[in-house]
Order: C-alpha cells, then structure tokens, then sequence
C-alpha cells in the first residue's frame, strides 16, 4: 500500500523505477524488525514455556507455556524487598530532581539569563562520565571520609538523580522554553502574588508535563541502573534478576521480560507527553 | 605604603558588586553544588588517585595503556568502533526506509516509537534475552542448527567478541534510528524535485544533495554510538559472568578490592582513560550536533 502511495507520489514516469527501489528499503524493515523480535521472543519462550530446549520441535511450540514462573519468583521476599528498595530509589531521585531542577531553572530564565549557559552544560556532564568509572569515583572519594553515606541504601538516591540529570533537565528546561515565563511572572506580580505563590500556581501548573516526564525518566533509570548499585552491592531490582539467575534462571528471565515491558511502558508514556511538544528523546548513554 | 589607604579608600564599591553578584548566584548555587559533589568530586578523586604513583613501577596513567591493558582497551575501542560503524549503516538504512513510509504510517509509528524504546534497554535483561537467543541452548542457535548452519561448533560464543557485538547492536540501531530520523525527513521534497528538473537521476541526487547534508550527523552519530557501547558495562558482564576483557568490565577487578602488587591506583587510572575517551567522543558529538542544528534552522 505504501509502495502505491510512494508510487503516486514519484510521478506516473517514475513509479516502476520506484516501487524497484522501494524493495530494498522493505528488505531493511524486514532483517531489522526480525532482528528486534526474535530476541524478545527466545526470552519469552525460556521464560514462560516448560519445554527444555532439546526436545523442542514444531509440535510441541504451543504448549506448556506458563505464567508460574514469574508469579514464583515475585512471591519471593528477596523480590518484595528489592521492589521496594527500587521503588523508594525512583520516588525519592525523582522528588530531588524535581525540587532541584525547577526553582533553579525558573530562576535562571527569569532573573539570570547569563546562567542559563552555564547549567546547560552542567547537565550535559553526566554523558562524560560512564557509571563504572563514577561509582570508582564515589568509592574512592567517599570510603575514606564518609563510609556511612555510602554504606547506606539511600546513598544510590543522588547518583541516580545525575545519571538522569541530561534527560531530565532537557525535559524540564524544554517545558518552560515553551511559556512566555516573563509576561506570566509579571503578570502575577502586578496582581500582588508572592513569588512562592507565582511558582506554584502559576508555573508549575503550566509545566506539570514536562515534570511528569522528567520522573517518568527518573524510574526508567532507577529500573534499569546496574552498574552502580552492583558496586556499591545495593539489592535492588536489576541486582535481584542477577541473584535469581543463579538459582532459578527460567524465574529471572520471566522478571527481567517483565522489567522491560515496564519499562517500555514507562517510555512510552513519556514519548506521549513529550510528543505534543516536538521533543525527540534522544537517550541512550548509560 | 602611600598608595594603600587610597586603594582601601576604593575597596567598597569594587567589594559590593561581586558581593552582590554572589547573591544574584545564589539560588542556582544548590544546583551546581549537588552535581560538583556528586558527579565533579567523584571524577577529580578518579584523576587524583590515578597520577599518585605509590609503590607503581610506572605512572598508573601509563600503566593502564600499556602491555595487558593497552591491549584490553584496544579490545574495547574496536568492540565499540565496530558496533558504532555496523550501528550508523543499518540505524541509517532503517530511518531512510522509515521515512518512505511517509508521516501517517503505522509501520513508521510502530519503529519509532520502538526505537525509543530499545535505545535504552540494556543492562541484565537485554543480556538474558542474547542468551535466550543465541546461547548454546538458544531458540536461534537451534533454528540455524535445523538449517544446517553450526554457530556454535563455528566457534561462536555470546560471551565472545560477536556475542557482545550483537547483544550492543540491539541498542545502537534504534538510537542511530532515532538520530537521523528528524534529518532524513528533514531533505526537502522541493530539493529532490529541483535536483531532477535540473536532470539528476536519484543517484546523483544522493551523491551530490543527500549525502552531503547527510553526513555531518551520520558522524556525530558514530561519535554518539561509540560512547554509547564504550561505557557500557551491565550487559558484557552478564553476558561475560564477569569474564569480559572490556575496560568497564576489568575495572570491576580493581573496584571489588583487589590490587596487582605494584599496580596500584590502576583500577583508577581505567576509570580516568574511559572519562577522556568520553569526553573527547561527546565533545565531538555535541560540536558536530550543534552545527548541524544551526545549519538546519
């Protein structure tokens, strides 16, 4: 159908010579979207299918396949805990990043412009610095004078709020490029509001969808971060599908599928509420 | 001793104004606090602690370029140059394929909003996932047995050079995807069609129009795709258990404690190499990306 459409479009000469070309382009769609599937589907299959590998053929593809072994491994306590650690993580580094992006991103477009540069790159810096070589940092700048910090669970809370910061900022600072935030602030000050009370109904009611990205992005970090939480051997979510595989592989496959189609609905939801917006989440370096 | 008094005299008004740039500063000072601390400190003790020599023959620094390790981050620099080249090419295909498609299609809808997607999966799952697919037992491995294709008596291993190349694939083809989506919509139609009264056939249209405008972010994208597979870490050490010659993978080595007498520090001096790759890489990246945006408005 789109070939037709293409077609159409090229012209009446140019249209075989189009639909030639548009076999390749099909033949990519094809080998790439294969390529993205069978992945998915081997996982679901190891996870949720009772048949070992071996005896596995064309007449037996179908059956057995179960729900047990996820709904097993999240029964487990060592699973409740680390969801709730996880859980604790996300809500506490996506309130820090909100409380700390906003008011300084507000003040920024409104009373100091010459600073808007400065936090620009600020938020970039995270990119330069991959999680492995941040947590021998953290290591070697905190065990010497603070093991308490990094001896508690909390401690992951400020390094995930960073790890996140490029996306969240973006989103945020995206939101309030979007407002005439100085005819709006003037506006409420010449009607008496205080500036607390101007931030608060007035600005943040008009940016509520950039913040709710910005802690859509915070948990999709939370879930998936590994690297620091493993070094600093704190027991969340992706740690747990790694003490799992060790026991029960078919049972951590199942929670590891599960842990991507929550994720993918977190993205998803993001990419709608910065769809509107023309925002292209470009994310990927962690 | 005669010119003090008067200097002492001017100081006020000179003291005020930073003064009360200080206070204009201020509130955004919590901000640049919280990432100096937390992000900045972190990365200086890295540097620090990595040009402290101690009981080291040689400078960590140079230590972790040479002999074994020059070889592992060889090893890693390829393993993400790889990826980055085949991540650019197939990434690059899909979007001009996607952009065929045209703004209403389904098709179009579902791979970009895919991309978007498995551009940041990654970590154990996507690990558990190549393992499922191409391990020994794998669902594909088996497949191509039945076909008669042997990958696994070909020598190949997902915790191998290709295993890893693969599993980082699943990541780079979406983001490439992503990044040259809005360019590749970008190349007017108005463009196309003056090529074509002018005479061009499609493949001078690309050699001399869309190639050109093209390229400056297919580079930046090689530049993004290379940090990206280069700080990796979650999925070569769960596809590896650990065992992977990956910088960010040996870095574990050190982290956990352990010391190669006179090698101290080097677990350091890893990390601080994989930051200047970084920030070399990511440099590039966002100069080429911001000239491409100008060029673009």
């Amino acid at each position: 159908m789109n070939a037709t459409t293409d077609a159409a479009a090229g012209g009446t000469v140019r249209g075989r010579g189009a639909r030639r070309r548009h076999l390749p382009s099909r033949l990519v769609l094809l080998v790439v979207g294969l390529f993205y599937l069978l992945p998915m589907l081997s996982m679901a299959r190891f996870a949720f299918q009772r048949i070992p590998m071996y005896v596995l053929d064309a007449s037996n593809v179908l059956s057995k396949w179960t729900a047990a072994p996820l709904l097993d491994a999240v029964r487990q306590p060592e699973f409740v805990t680390a969801a709730l650690l996880s859980t604790r993580l996300a809500v506490l580094a996506a309130l820090v990043t909100v409380v700390l992006l906003v008011p300084t991103l507000i003040y920024a477009y409104v009373v100091l412009p010459a600073a808007k540069p400065i936090l620009d790159t600020i938020s970039i810096l995270p990119f330069v610095v991959p999680a492995i070589a941040l947590v021998v940092g953290i290591a070697g700048a905190f065990r010497p004078i603070a093991p308490w910090f990094i001896a508690s669970d909390l401690s992951l809370v400020p390094f995930y709020v960073v790890i996140a910061l490029p996306y969240t900022y973006r989103s945020i600072d995206n939101s309030l490029a979007a407002l005439d935030l100085r005819t709006l602030v003037d506006a409420g000050r010449s009607l008496g509001a205080s500036w607390p009370r101007i931030v608060w109904s007035v600005v943040i009611p008009n940016i509520r969808a950039g913040i709710a990205t910005a802690m859509l992005l915070v948990a999709t970090v939370v879930l998936g971060e590994f690297t620091v939480a493993s070094l600093l051997l704190k027991e969340t979510l992706p740690l747990y599908l790694q003490y799992l595989q060790g026991g029960d592989p078919q049972g951590a496959f199942a929670v590891g599928l599960a842990l991507m189609v929550v994720t993918a609905a977190l993205l998803g939801a993001i990419n709608k509420t910065s769809a509107r917006r023309g925002v292209t989440q470009v994310a990927g370096v962690m | 001793m005669v010119v003090a008094p008067s200097a002492l005299k001017g100081d006020p008004p000179v003291g005020r104004v930073p003064l009360r740039t200080l206070r204009r500063w201020l509130p955004v000072a919590p901000f640049i606090g919280f990432v100096g601390l937390f992000l900045l400190w972190p990365a200086v003790v890295v540097f620090r602690r990595a040009s402290e020599r101690l009981d080291a023959v040689r400078a960590p620094m140079i230590e972790a370029i040479t002999g074994q390790f020059g070889a592992n981050f060889a090893f890693s620099i390829r393993l993400s140059a790889l990826t980055a080249a085949i991540g650019v090419v197939v990434g690059t295909a899909t979007a001009v394929a996607v952009a065929r498609l045209g703004n209403a299609s389904t098709t179009r809808n579902l791979i970009i909003g895919w991309s978007a997607v498995a551009a940041n999966l990654g970590g154990l799952p996507l690990a558990f996932a190549f393992v499922a697919a191409l391990g020994k037992q794998g669902l594909i491995t088996r497949l191509l047995a039945e076909m008669g294709i042997d990958i696994v008596g070909a020598g190949f291993e997902i915790a191998g050079f290709w295993g890893i190349v693969l599993a980082y694939l699943y990541f780079q083809f979406p983001l490439m995807t992503l990044v040259m989506t809005p360019a590749i919509e970008g190349l007017r139609a108005a463009w196309r069609e003056a090529a074509a009264s002018l005479g061009a056939d499609p493949r001078t249209y690309w050699r001399l129009v869309g190639l050109p405008i093209l390229t400056p972010p297919m580079v930046s994208g090689f530049l993004l795709l290379f940090a990206n597979a280069f700080s990796a870490y979650a999925t070569a050490y769960a596809l590896s258990s650990g065992g992977s010659r990956l910088i960010p993978v040996q870095i574990r080595f050190f982290l956990q404690g352990n010391t190669i007498t006179g090698k101290t520090n080097l677990g350091y001096a890893l990390a601080g190499w994989m930051i200047i790759v970084m920030v070399v890489t990511m440099g590039g990246f966002l100069l080429l990306r911001r000239r491409t945006e100008r060029w673009r408005a």
